[in-house]
């Protein structure tokens, strides 16, 4: 719940986020629209009044006067400053009681807080121009600049008007979105806790958007997937240990308990240790051989592996078995002419190879063939042993590389059944594939890795 | 009288077993039930080969190899344990262990390490070897009983001089593959004793007498009088 809660915080959080992000942009662009507007406006009056007072300056007191009126008259906002000082200082005419601190230069210049003439509520900043007439008297020239202000005002009030929506427009945005997400993470959580109860059937739910939750849900299901795969081979395993432990060891205690209770001699009872003992032995192969594959599970990943050749190490497996095919009659041969170069770990593919040939000779009956090939084709390696004997049939190949699987061929028993198991986690910890095919007559394992391309592009991956 | 070995064990079933056994083949034996105990016996010295388990009571025993090899203690060590992986057993080799053995074992596969360990080859640099009536020339590359030149294959050439090397004692198969051809388990068919049998085809001719025998249980011997 805390989770959903915080998401859900976290969804909104950022929705907060964007909306203060649009507002401070937003305002910044009105605020520059107005600062440019104000400007130039600024400029424009500042412009006029240079202008008026170059015009005006030279006219007769009477001329000047009349026109100072009729300026003021016309001034119905009452914004226009005018006045006319003598050339002590004293107002002769206009409505600007003191004259402004501005030097007298014909310039346009800002004063701020100069109260607004016919009033003395209000005080604001203007624009001043004061020009020296030739009789030494200053005209004065001047305008408020409250448009100015009531502009921003404008610019700020459609400012508030546009943002406000905006903003909860976004708000409302993110809210739906958060909740959205918590709905689907209640789904996904409620899910979880049914898998938890034993519902390994149950699925996160995928909407098909291929966004992110999507993209987790979609792996963690693969993972269910993988892992339901797993425990089902892992239920038909434990079966099958049960069974390959169980057997060997009521053998073994019945040979015992017939020793003890019937065998008459030393001789006799030492004969059912010795069988017990055999029994046991057996059992004992079937735990180390389970060790042994999780040993190469666990065991070592890419880190120790090395540059090695698999045609020098199907060389040596041919020297080591070839007496063995000798003395059942068996004709093996290795064609293996070039190096097989791959990256791996070297005992352990000289033992997946080792136990395909040892399963191929154990299978392959008086005047037949093995043969071992080791090549790269395509641009991957590859390992073949093919044998002419009684083959699988195409219904048995998948299953023959499961643990435990005892496949009767000829009706002989593969041993512990675990050799092939071992080579195929030995050839999957390589990222090698190892499948049997129909060799007419007999079976052909191959075992082939990725290519090189392939290779060079899942190192650059991790 | 031969030095005795060392057991540091703390299962005591096992224990027992390893004891009677390494008796059993004449060997004089002391036991060692905890760490503590272990590398005080250790260190005590006049031990000619230590068998120690890894785990004893959740302590690792490599560290005590590791302290011995620090205070300059070399006698051989033959580590078991139940740790399997290949990262295990390079860290109980690295750590100066001498040989590793992962459980379960049988115990001719121990006694017939332990023996090897206790008669390490000082010389190897030697290029003839003697063994009974066999003579190999390491340099030649020719073997000969009496006087007679036997015709070996390379990898019987090898095999034998790994008998050579180790006459009058028990070499078990998982010694000769990991040793002779390198690999590291046990295949399940019987095919090192082809190897063997072809070897012995060569080397006892007509009426000789049989030079490596079966060691019911437990491997091979190059029986030989001293």
């Amino acid at each position: 719940m805390l989770t959903i809660e915080f998401l859900r915080a976290r969804a909104f959080r950022i929705a907060i986020a964007f909306a203060l992000a649009i507002a401070i942009a937003t305002s910044a662009v009105f605020a520059l629209i107005y600062l440019k507007v104000s400007t130039a406006d600024v400029e424009r009056v500042g412009a006029l009044l240079v202008d008026e007072s170059a015009k005006g300056v030279g006219d007769s007191d009477e001329g000047l006067r009349r026109a100072l009126d009729l300026r003021i008259t016309r001034d119905l906002r009452r914004l226009d400053y005018v006045a006319l000082f003598d050339a002590k200082g004293g107002l002769v005419f206009g409505n600007v009681p003191t004259m402004p601190p501005i030097p007298i230069d014909g310039r346009a210049h800002r004063v701020s807080e100069f109260p607004l003439p016919d009033s003395n509520s209000k005080a604001d900043s203007a624009i001043f121009v004061a020009r020296e007439r030739p009789d030494g008297g200053v005209l004065l020239l001047g305008r408020s600049l409250l448009e100015v202000y009531a502009l921003r005002e404008t610019v700020f009030g459609a400012l508030a008007i546009a943002l406000a929506p905006t903003v909860l427009l976004i708000l409302a945005i993110g809210a739906i979105f958060a909740s959205r997400a918590s709905r689907r993470l209640a789904r996904i959580r409620k899910t979880i806790a049914d898998i938890m109860n034993g519902d390994l059937g149950a699925r996160l739910p995928e909407t098909g958007e291929a966004d992110d939750i999507d993209k987790v849900a979609r792996a963690v299901n693969l993972m269910l997937d993988e892992i339901n795969r797993l425990l089902d081979q892992l239920k038909s395993v434990g079966d099958n240990i049960a069974h390959d432990l169980r057997s060997p060891l009521a053998v073994a205690r019945a040979k015992i308990e017939r020793g003890l209770k019937q065998g008459a001699t030393v001789e006799d009872q030492r004969a059912a240790m010795a069988d017990a003992l055999a029994h046991l032995d057996r059992a004992a192969v079937t735990i180390a051989a389970l060790l042994r594959i999780s040993a190469v599970e666990n065991g070592p990943r890419e880190r120790s592996f090395e540059d090695l050749d698999l045609s020098a190490i199907c060389a040596g497996i041919f020297e080591l078995y070839e007496p063995l095919a000798q003395a059942n009659s068996i004709e093996l041969t290795i064609e293996a002419p070039k190096p097989t170069l791959v990256r791996g770990d070297q005992d352990l593919m000289r033992e997946a190879i080792s136990n395909l040939v040892d399963n191929a000779i154990k299978f392959t009956p008086a005047d037949g063939k093995v043969r071992i090939e080791a090549a790269t084709i395509d641009g991957r390696p590859v390992v073949r042993v093919s044998d002419t004997g009684p083959g699988i049939p195409p219904q048995e190949r998948e299953k023959v590389f499961q643990r435990f699987y005892q496949f009767e061929r000829d009706g002989r028993s593969s041993g512990h059944g675990l050799g092939l198991s071992i080579a195929e986690t030995i050839a999957k910890l390589h990222g090698f594939n190892l499948t049997v095919e129909d060799n007419n007559p007999g079976a052909r394992f191959e075992l082939r890795g990725a290519d090189k391309a392939s290779l060079a592009l899942e190192a650059a991956h991790s | 009288m031969k030095p005795p070995v060392l057991v540091i064990e703390d299962e005591h079933d096992l224990a027992e077993e390893i004891c009677f056994e390494l008796q059993a083949s004449g060997h004089v034996v002391r036991l060692a039930e905890t760490w503590e105990e272990g590398l005080r016996a250790a260190r005590a010295g006049g031990v000619s080969v230590m068998v120690l388990d890894r785990m004893l009571h959740g302590e690792d025993g490599l560290t005590i190899i590791e302290r011995l090899r620090g205070e300059g203690n070399s006698t051989p060590v033959l580590v078991i344990s139940a740790l399997s992986s290949v990262d295990d057993r390079i860290r109980g080799l690295k750590a100066g262990g001498d040989d590793y053995l992962v459980k379960p074992f049988e115990l001719r596969e121990l006694t017939a390490r332990v023996e090897a360990l206790s008669r390490r080859i000082t010389d190897t640099r030697a290029t003839r070897l003697r063994a009974g009536p066999l003579e190999m020339d390491l340099v030649e590359r020719t073997v000969r009983r009496g006087e007679r030149l036997v015709d070996l294959l390379p990898r019987e050439f090898k095999l034998l001089e790994y008998f050579m090397r180790r006459p009058n004692q028990i070499v078990t198969r998982a010694m000769l593959l990991e040793d002779v051809w390198n690999f590291k388990f046990l295949p399940q068919t019987n095919v090192v004793d082809v190897h063997i049998s072809n070897l012995r085809r060569k080397i006892d001719e007509g009426g000789e007498a049989r030079l490596i025998v079966n060691v019911r249980a437990a491997g091979f011997k190059l029986h030989v009088d001293d």
